[in-house]
């Protein structure tokens, strides 16, 4: 009659690995936000996106970057994927509800989690319409094209270069020509010269537009309610929290919640109001 | 009846290691052959049936809650004793031995008490392996502190959840035992007869409250660790499902019931306040290592108090009566619960009380300037706080308000030196049983007794009884002594319910609860702190009127084949009009004072329990003889061979 | 005190329940809820009330309301309701029984519903079965020890600070309050206050990283719900039991999953 432990051999995700699994990989986000927030900065630069673009190519082209970049939509698909399911198991495990609404003095961003973190989803995709679909080539932008390409292509596309000259100064030591547009970047592309997209150009076009600096801004707010309350949960699900650094960690993920939506929003306001 | 208390030989302090010594034991192979039923989950209950369980025995165990760790064990709150002398004070066995008989009022057995005193050190060892978080020092090492009835510090406790701690324990001990699949837990279980077959107790029948069901079951023995009877006097600090049934349902089947007079009134207690209140929370007896208790020196210092027009800290030094210190100066408000007690209501009764007039102070003042606010919370915190919840008044501003109230009963089922009743196979333990508190019971000892019995006692007096019990075989639950006990169940529910055919509305009918208040009114205004020939007989009438009233006007809704607390109710309160009428037998009969048994013709000039040993230094044991039948006693006496019996003297 | 109460009547546990409305009048307000309560039953047994002349119940004869309670005082974890949205009622650190009328206005509405749970069925009106927490220590919330053979107490000092903060966590009562509050209907509190509780002892830390495993695993199969960090358990602990052993429990569950243990 001994008790029956045999779920102990199960390959089973218990609840508490499932949390683990989704604080690591929001700790993973985090920090990537934490990064984009940073390389933003750069678009503050008046240098005609030199320094911005530069990082972008960097991003766009090294290769340890694009396995990195694979991971990370795989981390917020799968730290999506496994709030819901526990969402679904949390439901399940109170069948018929209260008829009261509880008045439980309670951390109202936990509630708000699983609809902050939709409202991210749905933003992102709005978001990627504005950026990384353009890198794709899904959607129209602002393109750039370096230079040192240009330069290899003078004696087979002569046509190509010549439009590249108009637009600004060809060197060899390889600059980038940015600003191109949508039907720049098709004269180019048929020549057969490689165009990569210009970030700072399409940023600074797009924060420009009243209402989709309002969305950005709705954006981030949504980002600040899912970052307040997820920080925090990261140090109590690792089991970090105690009586000792609970403060601390107030203070931290305060420090980091605000950094990280300030930063992106000072960005967008700036070049909105042309600073 | 046989009386023998299989006492074994030989100087005191080894009679038990002389009878483990030669005690019969079942070899563990057999173990699991043999059955042993347990009822009731607290201290005793649980800790007997973690330790059968852990031995091999199949255990089933049963409880009226819906799980074992609501048993009221858990509501004790001051402490545990222990004679560990950790403290270097002059502890030892001997001497909590001595306080133990002293505070008893020497009408306790000798050899059980000396056998606890022996047995408390390794309760504390069991509980400290199983996790209970005592207080301890800066150094990592026990706390203790200091209780009614002793000079020495021997109270281990657990902020003021000692109870609730040391229950956790053994509950954890209970719920590993369960996982092991050595013991069967049966809750929202209630037992409603015993089976005797063959002069052996060999099952019960349980009633399953949630159905209604009525449930058979078997075994080689049984044990009662059901509590006390102190709910018959409806208010106390009991909780509400604290009942006596279990044990008064063994005595209906021929187990001696002895002491029933012995109830205990803790002296600390939040006074009543309403007729719709539903019972008296304790104010631990620790309180009383720092707060002291008063009342006006003046009469008509009282009386504004109690018109509102004062307040208790408007009262100054001089004109306040501490009158446990005046009168006891050598234990102060230290002194046993009985005597803390009687002091208050002589206090009352004079026309000195506070709140309602049934009411004294029990003011901190002192120990906040003395040790700081901080240290005060730390130690009584959440006592405190359960103050506040209830009065509304904040106790480290304005004294608390106290008064006894009933809170324990030494009486219960006589049991011999192995726990055994008179039915051979039925054994009592913890506050069920009689054994060990005399006629009062010392602050911090229930804990070490239930322990004692549950832990060290009845794993060894179980395996003497059932040495020669496998030869029976398994015990069958289609016996024809189960049917006759099931069908007595049955028509003991019916009959019940058959009072209430009528509509409420259309009747005058009343509850149960009202007839349970009423008994209790009774109790205790007749057979409570203070009885004499007088009160009693008024009780004995007016017990035996409100019976009949009952039979004749109350209403059970429902019926016996859902959860049906009313039933529940009834049921108890049918065998709190037989006990009642028990326990006002025996204080009739015991023309004596001692402990909280206070006859008022019986006592000094300055007011102090006077005893009768020349008479009365014997245990009554009362026989049944049927409902309505009068009971008959027989005595086992009591010697002390060890002791010296002195007065019993705090002052 | 006069109030109109909504109490949950349920016969039993397959059927249907609803709200039913009683009002009831001259309540002290030094009256605890679970004696008004008694008055209300009282009343409902009667037909009639010493005090207003007549309730106004659906049916003339009424069973009177179901609901746990036992010690009275806050410590056995037996009582406990569901009060106008909060477990236990409008104050903080009380259980059921230690609420007091006072704590609401005359004339107001009171809304009693039992703890909603999966795990914790319905057994007639306001009684719930909890016996999901037995289970749940069976699992393995002990610390593994059979009677005698164990050191002398003192033998192995203990932090003061690691005594105190494992006799805040074994206060527990095992009310439910924490799963009823739990948006989750998670127990996380009442597994966390046990493993910290004997994780801080040194007796209790041999098992700690086993226990921890054992006892999340059955939490998981009765059906409980897991954290998702709202610490509405918290706010509504009659002990005060904090989050902190939430997230103690959690890194015992890692130290298990790090552990050598093969299981």
């Amino acid at each position: 009659m001994v008790e029956n432990n045999s779920y102990m051999n199960l390959p089973k995700i218990h609840s508490i690995s499932k949390k683990i699994l989704v604080g690591a990989l929001g700790a993973f986000l985090s920090f990537f936000l934490l990064f984009h927030a940073s390389a933003n900065l750069l678009i503050l630069r008046h240098d005609g996106g030199e320094w911005y673009n530069a990082f972008c190519h960097f991003m766009g082209t090294y290769v340890i970057v694009k396995v990195l970049e694979i991971g990370l939509f795989a981390a917020l698909l799968l730290h999506a994927g496994l709030a819901i399911w526990l969402a679904i198991t949390n439901k399940m495990a109170r069948p018929k509800g209260y008829h009261k609404p509880q008045r439980s003095k309670t951390h109202t961003g936990s509630k708000l989690q699983m609809w902050t973190g939709i409202l991210i989803f749905a933003c992102l995709i709005m978001h990627f319409t504005d950026f990384y679909f353009v890198k794709i080539g899904w959607v129209k932008g602002k393109y750039m094209v370096n230079t040192e390409e240009l330069m290899k292509m003078k004696a087979t596309q002569p046509a190509a270069v010549s439009f590249a000259e108009q637009r600004g100064e060809l060197s060899a030591k390889g600059n980038w020509i940015a600003n191109l547009t949508a039907d720049d970047k098709a004269v180019l592309q048929e020549a057969g010269v490689e165009v990569e997209p210009d970030f700072y150009h399409q940023a600074r076009e797009k924060f420009k537009v009243l209402y989709i600096v309002i969305a950005y801004l709705v954006f981030f707010t949504v980002v600040w309610f899912h970052l307040r309350h997820g920080f925090a949960a990261i140090f109590q699900t690792f089991g970090l929290y105690n009586y000792k650094y609970s403060r601390a960690i107030e203070v931290l993920g305060q420090i980091f919640t605000w950094g990280v939506c300030l930063m992106f929003t000072t960005v967008v306001l700036l070049v909105y109001f042309g600073l | 009846m046989n009386l023998d208390s299989k006492i074994p030989s030989g100087p005191l302090a080894e009679k038990w290691t002389n009878y483990k010594a030669s005690q019969k034991l079942v070899n563990p192979a057999n173990k699991r052959k043999l059955d042993i039923i347990v009822v009731g989950t607290g201290l005793a209950g649980a800790s007997a049936a973690a330790s059968f369980g852990a031995m091999g025995f199949n255990v089933d165990i049963f409880c009226i809650q819906d799980s074992p760790r609501r048993a009221h064990s858990i509501a004790a709150q001051g402490g545990i004793n222990a004679a560990k002398n950790y403290q270097n004070d002059g502890d030892s066995v001997e001497r909590l031995f001595r306080d133990t008989i002293k505070g008893g009022d020497y009408r306790a057995r000798e050899a059980n008490v000396y056998r606890l005193a022996e047995v408390s050190g390794a309760i504390i060892d069991q509980c400290v392996a199983q996790g209970v978080p005592f207080a301890r020092d800066y150094g990592g090492l026990l706390d203790n502190r200091s209780f009614g009835g002793a000079q020495v510090s021997r109270t281990f406790y657990a902020k003021g959840q000692t109870g609730q701690q040391l229950l956790l324990g053994a509950y954890g001990a209970l719920s590993r035992e369960i996982a092991r699949g050595t013991v069967k837990l049966h809750t929202r279980s209630e037992m409603m007869d015993l089976v005797v077959v063959d002069g052996r107790a060999r099952g019960i029948i349980v009633r399953n409250l949630v159905t209604g069901d009525l449930e058979r079951y078997a075994a080689h023995a049984v044990v009662l660790a059901t509590g006390g009877y102190g709910n018959l006097y409806y208010l106390s600090t009991n909780a509400m499902n604290s009942n006596g049934s279990a044990a008064w349902i063994c005595h209906r089947r021929g187990a001696a019931f002895a002491n029933p007079c012995y109830v205990q009134i803790h002296p600390t207690c939040i006074p009543v306040h309403g007729d719709y209140q539903s019972k008296l929370t304790l104010m631990s007896e620790s309180l009383r290592n720092d707060g002291r208790i008063w009342v006006p020196k003046k009469k008509e210092d009282a009386e504004a108090i109690r018109a509102g027009k004062l307040k208790p800290t408007e009262i100054p030094e001089e004109n306040r009566d501490y009158y446990l210190e005046r009168r006891y100066p050598a234990f102060g408000n230290l002194v046993p619960r009985d005597v803390a007690s009687r002091a208050a209501k002589e206090r009352c009764d004079a026309g000195y009380g506070v709140g309602t007039g049934y009411a004294v102070y029990l003011d901190f003042a002192d120990a906040i300037q003395r040790l700081g606010k901080d240290v005060v919370e730390q130690k009584y915190g959440n006592l405190f706080q359960m103050y506040q919840k209830i009065t509304d008044e904040n106790p480290y501003e304005t004294p608390m308000m106290i008064y006894p109230a009933i809170h324990y009963t030494m009486g219960g089922l006589w049991v011999d030196y192995e726990l055994q009743t008179t039915i051979p196979g039925l054994f009592a333990a913890g506050e069920a049983n009689f054994s060990d508190h005399g006629a009062n019971r010392l602050g911090a000892s229930a804990l070490m007794q239930g322990l004692a019995d549950g832990y060290f006692v009845l794993p060894y007096t179980m395996q003497n009884y059932l040495a020669d019990q496998i030869n029976v075989g398994k015990i069958s639950s289609t016996l024809p002594e189960f049917d006759e006990a099931e069908n007595n169940v049955k028509q003991r529910l019916e009959r019940l319910l058959s009072t209430s055919n009528l509509s409420p509305l259309t009747s005058r009918q009343k509850s149960v609860d009202h007839f349970h208040k009423a008994l209790g009114k009774i109790m205790w205004e007749y057979c409570g702190m203070a009885r004499n020939t007088e009160s009693l007989t008024k009780a004995k009438q007016l017990v035996k009127e409100l019976e009949d009233e009952f039979w004749k006007s109350v209403f059970i809704p429902g019926s016996a084949n859902e959860f049906n607390p009313e039933l529940e109710k009834a049921c108890r309160l049918e065998d709190y009009f037989e006990l009642a009428q028990l326990v006002i037998d025996d204080a009739m009969h015991r023309e004596e004072s001692c402990g909280g048994h206070f006859r008022t013709e019986h006592q000094t000039e300055d007011g102090e329990t006077l005893r009768d040993d020349e008479h009365f230094m014997y245990v009554a044991a009362w026989e049944y003889h049927g409902h309505g039948q009068p009971e008959t006693m027989e005595k086992e006496p009591l010697v002390y061979e060890h002791i010296k019996i002195a007065n019993r003297n705090y002052k | 005190m006069n109030f109109t109460l909504h109490i949950w009547r349920q016969e039993c546990a397959n059927a249907k329940g609803h709200f039913e409305t009683y009002k009831i009048e001259n309540i002290s307000p030094d009256c605890s809820f679970l004696e008004m309560l008694d008055i209300l039953n009282e009343q409902l047994i009667t037909g009639s009330t010493p005090h207003s002349p007549l309730l106004t119940p659906h049916s003339p004869i009424s069973h009177p309301v179901c609901f746990d309670n036992d010690c009275r005082e806050g410590i056995c974890g037996m009582c406990g309701l569901y009060i106008n949205g909060r477990p236990h009622g409008n104050d903080d650190g009380i259980t059921t029984c230690q609420l007091h009328m006072r704590k609401f206005k005359d004339g107001d509405d009171i809304w009693i519903e039992p703890w909603r749970a999966k795990a914790f069925p319905v057994i007639r009106d306001l009684v719930v079965d909890r016996s999901a927490f037995d289970k749940i220590i069976q699992a393995g919330g002990y610390i593994s020890t059979t009677t005698g053979g164990v050191p002398d107490a003192n033998t192995i000092p203990v932090p003061k600070h690691a005594a105190d903060e494992a006799m805040d966590a074994a206060s527990c009562i095992g009310c439910g309050a924490c799963v009823a509050a739990c948006k989750n209907a998670s127990a996380m509190l009442f597994v966390g206050a046990k493993v910290c509780h004997l994780a801080l002892l040194p007796q209790g830390q041999v098992e700690a990283a086993d226990r921890a495993k054992k006892m999340v695993a059955k939490m998981d199969e009765l059906g409980f719900g897991s954290c998702t960090n709202t610490y509405a358990c918290e706010a509504e602990c009659p002990k005060l039991i904090k989050r902190q052993n939430i997230s103690m429990l959690n890194r015992q569950w890692i130290s298990a999953l790090l552990g050598r243990d093969k299981k």
